[in-house]
């Protein structure tokens, strides 16, 4: 393994343990109370959910087939909104520790002044932030289909790791989005609100959305559409949107590039 | 032999602000170059550009023959940064290493020998590290692949006056190896003993580039002789050189120009008990350099940056 990417993966050590263990922790304790639901159809089956106002269950991923089915649950608790918002967090973490972090503090300067191009450093850097996030997302996904065979779920292990890669090149995505603004802007503060601004955005446009005209084509431009319009966990792998999504990451690792080989470092 | 480092109308504009301009400089292979000027004079500025941290905003360089964008030319420089930031709980022997394996793989034996020399702690996590002990790691890590070039910014600060003086022992055989060395500093005492040429760079622009040996040739030594029995006035008279002539029975003190040849030759016409000679004050000359600079600049009504 490249120096750089194993150097960043170490570096990352503690964190990944933290996230990983944080985000299993919070998978496995909603999915721990999926029993008790499962045995009150009058509280949490489909028909009782129809009483939610109608934005409020856009908002929530349209709730459909209740708390009740095993992949009404899991959509709703895990994969809508919970499992990505903690992934996209850990991933803008990782994301500013690339360039921008590390060019606040100052570590940045005797880096670059190694015999390696700029292009190869944040490529190396971009390799380890994958890495990062494929090891989280596998730890977690290890969880989830641990415990919905325990709590008898019923969803097909081909559906939870479906939408668990959904998940991850979601992640990786905003990951490589915080990455790229610190590369170009060398301010981890822009990164992180961008990531959020763009985040929130497109998670409100993209489920909002479907029933408002006007936003309606905003939709193609939320990241969370290419996961969450695919309906992996009911219909499987949306091979086309996942495409969508790991191209736009590819877009702005191309992008950060050049960005960071222009301009000065450090001043 | 090419020059490692040339430059040709170098300037760097942060903005609107000037860090340096129209620098034009040589560094010749095997000397020891001392960069001298104040804070914020330009110093960091020129090294950061001949590693291609910063990008010049016009002019030309070189660095061992090559450009610097070329980033095969940084495996032959050992570079210590003017603020060396570590972190973290990764201990300093980690960090080494995997600047080693970048560097295309170090022997453990030469960064063991250079902790030793410089008795820095390796084991220690790099957040906890002092001043003093962060500058060692900095000195090794510049220092362990045994570069071409070494380009030290402000290698002394924080140090110990033991350490110093080894850390001017390897830069004695750095020099004796062949190899060259860039170091800045704001205080000439620190690089005095060791360089061949100093140049001086003042609010963004280079001064004067001199031969030490040359400075001190124009530095005012203060001399005083001790004799055995009162000597006559007369006999050191109109010396050349000599000034502020002060007898008083069997002492003369005098402070001279140049060469304390003539000096020497009249007062070995008696019998001498005791001599004195203090070292030239080079800082004096500096500091000329400097207020003739600012005279010239306020005679332009060019506005100095602050």
């Amino acid at each position: 393994m490249p120096a750089l990417v194993s150097k960043g993966l170490r570096d990352n050590r503690r964190a990944l343990i933290g996230w990983t263990v944080g985000i299993g922790a919070f998978f496995a304790l909603y999915l721990s109370f999926y029993p008790n639901i499962a045995n009150n159809p009058d509280l949490y089956g489909d028909v009782a959910l129809t009483k939610f106002p109608g934005a409020m269950r856009d908002l929530m991923g349209g709730l459909e087939g209740g708390f009740t089915s095993g992949s009404g649950y899991l959509q709703a608790l895990v994969y809508q909104l919970f499992g990505p918002l903690l992934f996209i967090m850990c991933a803008t973490v990782l994301g500013n520790r690339a360039i921008a972090r590390p060019e606040e503090a100052g570590t940045l300067e005797l880096t670059l002044t190694l015999p390696i191009t700029r292009r190869r450093l944040l490529l190396e850097r971009f390799a380890a932030l994958a890495l990062s996030l494929l090891g989280v997302a596998a730890v977690t996904l290890v969880i989830v289909l641990a415990l919905s065979a325990a709590v008898g779920l019923g969803v097909p292990a081909g559906r939870i790791l479906a939408g668990h890669t959904g998940v991850l090149l979601l992640a990786l995505f905003f990951g490589t989005l915080c990455l790229t603004v610190g590369a170009a802007t060398r301010r981890p503060g822009v990164a992180l609100a961008v990531v959020g601004v763009v985040a929130v955005a497109g998670y409100v446009v993209e489920t909002m959305g479907k029933d408002v005209d006007a936003l309606s084509w905003l939709r193609w431009l939320s990241p969370f559409h290419y996961y969450l319009d695919g309906r992996p966990l009911q219909l499987g792998l949306p091979v086309w949107e996942y495409l969508v999504l790991a191209a736009a990451t590819a877009v702005l690792v191309l992008i950060a590039i050049p960005a960071f080989d222009r301009r000065d470092v450090g001043v | 032999m090419t020059a490692v480092v040339e430059t040709e109308g170098l300037t760097k504009f942060y903005g609107g602000r000037r860090g340096l301009e129209d620098l034009d400089l040589e560094i010749r292979p095997g000397e020891v170059f001392g960069y001298l000027g104040p804070n914020g004079a330009g110093k960091t500025t020129t090294i950061r550009l001949l590693l291609d941290v910063i990008r010049p905003t016009r002019g030309r360089m070189t660095v061992l023959g090559a450009d610097p964008r070329d980033a095969a030319v940084r495996g032959r420089i050992g570079y210590l940064p003017g603020e060396l930031a570590l972190e973290g709980r990764e201990s300093a022997e980690r960090y080494l290493a995997f600047l080693g394996a970048v560097r295309g793989g170090v022997p453990e034996g030469r960064i063991r020998g250079l902790a030793e020399r410089l008795e820095a702690d390796l084991s220690a996590p790099m957040g906890k590290l002092s001043k003093g002990n962060r500058q060692k790691i900095g000195l090794i890590q510049a220092f362990m692949h045994e570069p071409e070039f070494l380009i030290l910014d402000e290698p002394t600060s924080g140090l110990d006056p033991l350490v110093q003086q080894e850390f001017l022992s390897m830069i004695r055989e750095v020099r004796a190896s062949g190899r060259t060395v860039l170091m800045s500093s704001h205080v000439l005492a620190e690089v005095e003993h060791v360089s061949d040429r100093v140049g001086i760079v003042r609010s963004g622009r280079l001064v004067a580039v001199e031969e030490v040996a040359a400075l001190r040739e124009k530095a005012v030594r203060r001399v005083e002789f001790h004799f055995d029995a009162p000597v006559p006035r007369e006999a050191f008279e109109d010396l050349p050189g000599v000034r502020d002539l002060r007898v008083e029975g069997a002492g003369v003190r005098c402070t001279i120009d140049g060469r304390p040849d003539a000096l020497v030759k009249a007062a070995a016409r008696f019998t001498v008990v005791h001599m004195v000679s203090a070292e030239p004050d080079l800082e004096e000359i500096f500091l000329t350099y400097y207020s003739g600079e600012e005279a010239r600049h306020a005679r332009a009504g060019v506005e100095g940056p602050a």
